[in-house]
């Protein structure tokens, strides 16, 4: 492409100069788009088996109280993968992804709190990680449906039938099973989304 | 008869940034120099020119500790653009 100037089109330049930048622009897949789900997939992952290592094989009380590192460490790192991209642009889709999961983000937050209120509130207990999932798997699939990413969509509707595991295999395991999903649902497309995005770049 | 385009979107440098803006929330320089190829200079001399007639809003800051600016597009500048366009598929007979 040539260098643009301050010079005068024609009438037909002009409409062919304005589908090309507005064309270009929308197809642009960011580079590093896939990394938000690897922070926090793999952040998740780590935290998922700290839990259920520390919980299973030491008599360490405060195990559980570990979930709540996961918001304070991927969060900032999320802001910071953003930070470092040289150039900024911010799309309507993104803006929607965006607000899907500050939704999504607060849904699965006070289902946590209200889980370790349970005993405090009265109410019988809350299967936190079936919960936890299906509402990460619904922003997954919705995000994967407004980027047009099939394999963001599959995973995450994959996930939320998967997310009904937890309430088969109950106690310390269902951890475990937990992570597995979370593998499939972040880890897995965030990959796959990083490279489609870096070789179209 | 026809309207006369708006001669300040009927500029190849300016017209691009105002596509570019058009289609997005929001653009760092650098991005839209990298979509349009132009140099520095002459791309801050037309953002100047469009700032100026209100059809882009410029805000200048920083991420992290380097500078950035970021444009977005007005209401007026959308209002302009679609004039511009509109005029401009009349002279096309589109």
């Amino acid at each position: 492409m040539k260098f643009m100037e301050d010079r005068i089109l024609n009438n037909s330049e002009s409409l062919e100069l304005i589908s090309s930048m507005i064309k270009n622009t929308q197809e642009k897949i960011t580079k590093n788009s896939g990394t938000p789900f690897l922070i926090w997939g793999y952040t998740t992952i780590i935290i998922s088996l700290l839990v259920w290592g520390l919980s299973k094989y030491t008599l360490c009380g405060w195990s559980q109280a570990l979930w709540f590192a996961l918001p304070i460490i991927a969060f900032p790192l999320t802001l910071l993968s953003q930070r470092k991209k040289k150039v900024y642009v911010k799309t309507f889709v993104d803006s929607v992804i965006s607000k899907i999961w500050i939704i999504f983000g607060v849904a699965g937050f006070i289902v946590t709190i209200l889980a370790f209120l349970s005993p405090v509130l009265g109410v019988t207990s809350m299967p936190i990680l079936f919960s936890v999932l299906l509402l990460m798997a619904m922003g997954t699939a919705l995000t994967g449906l407004v980027i047009k990413f099939n394999i963001l969509t599959i995973c995450g509707i994959v996930s939320m039938f998967l997310s009904s595991a937890c309430l088969i295999y109950r106690g310390l395991d269902s951890i475990l099973v937990f992570s597995a999903i979370f593998f499939i649902m972040m880890v897995i497309p965030g990959h796959i989304l990083n490279s489609k995005a870096n070789k179209n770049v | 008869m026809f309207k006369e385009l708006n001669p300040l979107l009927h500029s190849e440098l300016r017209l691009a940034i105002m596509s570019i803006l058009i289609s997005v929330e929001e653009a760092d320089f650098v991005y839209i120099k990298e979509q349009t190829k132009a140099t520095a200079g002459n791309l801050s001399v037309q953002i100047d020119k469009l700032s100026n007639a209100g059809y882009i809003s410029v805000v200048k800051g920083f991420s992290g500790k380097k500078p950035r600016t970021t444009c977005s597009i007005t209401t007026e500048g959308k209002v302009a653009f679609e004039e511009y366009v509109e005029n401009l598929k009349e002279y096309l007979k589109i």
